[in-house]
């Protein structure tokens, strides 16, 4: 009991208790659930979407969304599949990869925070700008041979555990510490809740913006690293369908979309419990358009208990007083 | 107290409530599989939802049910790799015997068949190639040259003349298979009419109707001089003949498109589309699920063999073709069902 | 002359007479009556979900699911003319059903934020997931076709009035009207003042939910009149034809001027923002801009176009603020 009255009805708690029911039903009904085959496959899957996620969710916690970020994952992929197959190391890829993902940041950081465009609008365009300089780099084609040491990242596992969720262990951690733990982070949080007030607490507003860009961009670069070493491709629409799902994961993990609240736990539960419904679902072998319908019924079921939830509790607190 | 918890239940019940609604879908799922101990074929589409592979999914049911095999058919709903990707691991994680394949990408599914490869699972192609080096068999409708160099051959046929201004309109720009029809139809054109004229690049339409229609419109403007339009994807070719229709050119500007009959016999009873020319995309599931088991069960399918409800095929090394395409105009466009 | 220079769309309509000078300079074919006609005709559909999205917009809302919603719209129609036969009066009705059934979409949208305040751009993301998902599963993806349309429906798709066709006028009527909507009824003025201040707006009696769940049935109405208009342009019906539609939506709304985070739009703004969109698409092929450069050009336009229009906005923002200093 005294558990229980210790257990804060947080938007992350109810995720956990989402993922436990739904993981225990697919244990249940998809057959084969639970073989340590498809559980492996699971977190294989996990890291690309809840790591571009991540990267939304940083630009949705200043009140902006980032359209972009998965076209410019794909122009990200694109540029390291052309250095590796024109025979540059893998290194210097990616460093031009990663200098590309850099660019682009730069171009909507500049547009949101010095010009002053709302970010659905600037990341609209860019959007269709990143799209389009993909296709006309690669002419539509997709790009592919890559070295097989290159295929590793994407591909292996240490100790059973898969590489691409190392990485997105990694820089989920990194990104916590930098929100959480560094005066950034901080000023993302503010930013996000008044921005006004956070600009003339003396708080260098437009800087801050500029590397919320940059950051998820670099998430963008990751993805795209990922995406391209696990798919031993890349092409203009690789990873298109991640930018509503990374939206609607950014969301499940209780980013607010007004800004200023989002947390790295959120978006890692979040992204465990569309991989378990998707997975589940697709075991069971249910059609994937019924799974598309589920994802929206879920995403609106928990947006509702969250707002039930919090009017409750405040009902709660009001007769108290 | 009492309150905290009240939404934790909630949460909890809103869950199975949900998911309740999936015990339904699954009875009916249960209903299109044969036997327990079967094979199990897994047949995978670019995507799910559109007329040309709702139309395979026909084929690769009915076979299941004739062959005596459980078939599973189940793809993204967009034409996304990665996506794709996904649908196949987890079909390798339900333990298939076969997964047949139609990849949006062919390179990026190498590294996941391989995988499926080491699970026991034998591979298969269809529709469009995957790296050869992981497929055990490929079912493809058509050989691409020869199909490719067709189009240009019908277009010229419809023409009437071997010289003239010509446009490409295809699906999407990174669709590969179009692309290399594409690609041999050109090659057809310089080679054997080296009077007609291609203008501009290829234009892409996102695989929807009334895009083709707009951007043949203004191409049909832009071009007053046009003489033929060849329409690759079997969506492109609809808009296309929509706009010749509508400007009223059907005895100016030739049209040859990828299409199924159902879909453009309004367009080819009034001539605005010419020809549409395509393999039958429901004896293409057939015949995957036919092969699959032929290769579950280790046997070989041989150049010029009778397959039942298909007819003869042919075989060039692991490859299966269905066989020529059919030619659809506006006195047979009646006679077909898909 | 300044009168002109210092109305808000004069930013948009400069743009987009400057693209049109360009365009008829480097085409002949770009400006003739032909052409003008078609490119109207072929944003008919842009043009309504535009309008209604303006209103969107202006509440400071978003409205992710409209190309779902029209899309389930021309669905409904495509099913319900097989069934209801092929006179007038049927078609009439089919016609009321499917502008009701997209109200009924929109009424969804409209209680499920205004009551429980989540924010719309997430509503209508779950509810865009889940109306696309039912229309996939229900029409299966197939298309249909003008031999299966009653005639009666061709007839009505091919209607022209004065060399103008019929979904142009339903185009334009829809966009009059909502236009004195906005500037002349009290629920317009409402509206307006909801997004300029929510919280006064309600301080001031205005009904806020009631506003907001207006603004979503408005904006589902429209989707089902923009259903009509384009089963009848494309003669036909492919449930897979408007993925992705709603952010074209949202950039003609934006593009005229409409401020994002609410209190500001105008119709005639939007109307230019469409323009915008559908003269560039159509400019591009009669131009003869290579394919694989066209996006490229779009994403730019885009970003230069908004771009200007907030630049413009700080500069009188800047002025204004110099006044009160002199004063």
């Amino acid at each position: 009991m005294l558990k229980l009255s210790n257990l804060k009805l947080s938007k992350e708690w109810i995720l956990v208790v989402v993922l436990a029911v739904l993981f225990i039903f697919m244990s249940i009904f998809a057959p084969g659930f639970t073989d340590s085959y498809n559980l492996t496959n699971m977190l294989f899957q996990i890291p690309e979407l809840g790591i571009l996620s991540l990267g939304m969710m940083a630009v949705i916690i200043t009140a902006g969304i980032d359209l972009s970020i998965t076209y410019l994952a794909a122009l990200i992929g694109v540029i390291i599949a052309t250095c590796l197959t024109s025979g540059m190391p893998i290194g210097l890829s990616i460093i031009i990869g990663v200098i590309t993902a850099l660019a682009g940041g730069l171009i909507n950081g500049f547009f949101v925070a010095y010009i002053g465009v709302s970010p659905i609008l600037v990341t609209l365009g860019t959007m269709t700008f990143f799209k389009g300089v993909v296709t006309l780099i690669t002419k539509g084609n997709s790009i592919s041979g890559f070295p097989e040491v290159y295929g590793a990242i994407g591909n292996n596992a240490i100790l059973g555990i898969p590489l691409p969720l190392i990485l997105f262990g990694a820089v989920a951690l990194i990104a916590w510490y930098l929100l959480n733990k560094t005066v950034w982070g901080r000023n993302v949080y503010m930013t996000g809740n008044n921005p006004i007030a956070t600009m003339f607490s003396g708080i260098n507003t437009k800087r801050v913006l500029i590397y919320v860009y940059l950051f998820s961009a670099l998430m963008a670069a990751v993805a795209a690293i990922i995406m391209t070493s696990r798919y031993n491709s890349a092409k203009v629409d690789l990873g298109s369908s991640y930018l509503m799902q990374s939206l609607a994961v950014a969301v499940l993990g209780g980013a607010n979309i007004s800004g200023g609240y989002g947390k790295v736990i959120g978006i890692v539960l979040a992204t465990a419990i569309f991989q378990v419904l998707s997975s589940g679902l697709n075991l069971i072998g249910i059609s994937s358009m019924i799974i598309n319908i589920l994802i929206g019924v879920v995403l609106l079921s928990v947006l509702m208990i969250n707002f039930f939830s919090s009017k409750w509790e405040s009902v709660g607190k009001q007769k108290t007083i | 107290m009492r309150k905290k918890i009240v939404p934790i239940l909630g949460t909890a019940l809103l869950s199975l409530g949900l998911l309740a609604g999936c015990g339904a879908g699954k009875d009916k799922e249960a209903t299109a599989t044969n036997s327990e101990d079967g094979i199990k074929i897994a047949v995978v589409p670019k995507l799910v939802g559109i007329p040309y592979f709702n139309a395979s999914e026909e084929g690769v049911k009915k076979a299941g049910k004739d062959l005596g095999v459980d078939v599973i058919y189940t793809g993204p709903t967009q034409a996304d790799a990665a996506q794709q990707v996904k649908v196949i691991e987890d079909l390798i994680a339900k333990k298939v015997d076969v997964i047949a394949v139609a990849p949006n990408d062919p390179a990026a599914l190498t590294p996941v068949l391989k995988k499926a490869k080491a699970q026991g699972i034998k591979i298969l192609d269809w529709d469009t190639k995957a790296d050869e080096s992981v497929v055990d068999l490929s079912v493809q409708q058509i050989d691409n040259e020869e199909y490719g160099r067709h189009m240009a051959d019908l277009l010229v046929k419809a023409m009437g003349k071997e010289k003239g201004n010509v446009a490409v309109v295809t699906g999407g720009l990174s669709a590969n298979n179009l692309n290399t029809w594409i690609d041999w139809s050109m090659k057809q054109i310089k080679d054997k009419y080296p009077n007609i004229k291609i203008i501009g690049e290829k234009i892409g339409t996102d695989e929807k109707q009334q895009v083709a229609y707009q951007k043949t419109l203004d191409l049909l403007k832009a071009n007053p001089d046009l003489d033929g339009i060849l329409a690759y994807s079997t969506v492109a070719p609809l808009g296309s003949a929509q706009a010749i229709q509508e400007k009223k050119l059907q005895d100016k500007v030739s049209l040859i498109g990828v299409a199924l009959p159902t879909d453009s016999k309004p367009f080819l009873e009034d001539g605005s589309l010419d020809t549409a020319t395509l393999w039958n995309p429901i004896n293409l599931g057939y015949l995957t699920v036919a092969a699959a088991k032929a290769l579950a069960e280790g046997k070989t399918i041989k150049d010029g063999q009778d397959i039942p409800n298909i007819g003869k095929v042919e075989v060039d090394g692991k490859t299966i073709i269905l066989g020529p395409p059919s030619d659809f105009t506006k006195e047979n466009a009646g006679d077909f069902n898909f | 002359m300044k009168k002109i220079t210092q109305q808000k769309e004069f930013g948009i309509g400069l743009v987009v007479i400057i693209l049109g000078v360009i365009l008829t300079v480097m085409s002949p074919a770009f400006f003739t009556t032909g052409n003008i006609l078609d490119i109207l005709k072929a944003n008919s559909v842009l043009g309504i979900l535009a309008v209604g999205m303006t209103l969107v917009i202006i509440t400071g809302g978003i409205d992710n699911s409209v190309a779902a919603m029209t899309a389930a719209v021309t669905v409904v129609i495509s099913k319900l003319v097989v069934v209801m036969g092929s006179g007038t009066l049927s078609l009439l009705t089919v016609f009321v059903i499917a502008i009701l059934v997209g109200a009924c979409f929109g009424l969804i949208n409209g209680i499920l934020i205004a009551v429980t305040k989540i924010p719309p751009i997430v509503t209508s993301l779950g509810t865009m997931t889940i109306i696309s998902g039912i229309t996939l599963y229900i029409s299966n993806g197939e298309y249909v076709n003008s031999s299966m349309l009653p005639a009666k429906f061709i007839a009505f798709a091919d209607y022209k009035i004065g060399g103008v066709s019929i979904l142009i006028f339903i185009f334009l009527i829809t966009a009059i009207f909502t236009w004195f909507l906005l500037k002349y009824l009290t629920v317009g003025r409402d509206i307006l003042s909801f997004g300029g201040n929510p919280t006064s707006a309600m301080r001031v009696g205005i009904n806020t939910t009631k506003v907001q769940i207006f603004v979503y049935t408005y904006m589902g109405l429209l989707a089902g009149i923009a259903g009509i208009v384009q089963t009848a342009y494309n003669k036909g019906v492919d449930p897979n034809g408007f993925s992705g539609f709603e952010l074209t939506v949202i950039a003609a709304v934006v593009l005229g001027g409409a401020n994002i985070m609410g209190g500001s739009g105008s119709i005639l703004g939007t109307l230019l923002g469409t323009l915008l969109l559908g003269i560039m698409q159509n400019g591009l092929i009669l131009a003869k801009i290579n394919t694989f450069w066209q996006e490229v050009f779009v994403g730019l336009i885009i970003l230069i176009a908004v771009s200007y229009e907030v630049l413009k906005r700080k500069r009188e923002e800047m002025k204004l603020s110099k006044v009160e200093i002199e004063v």
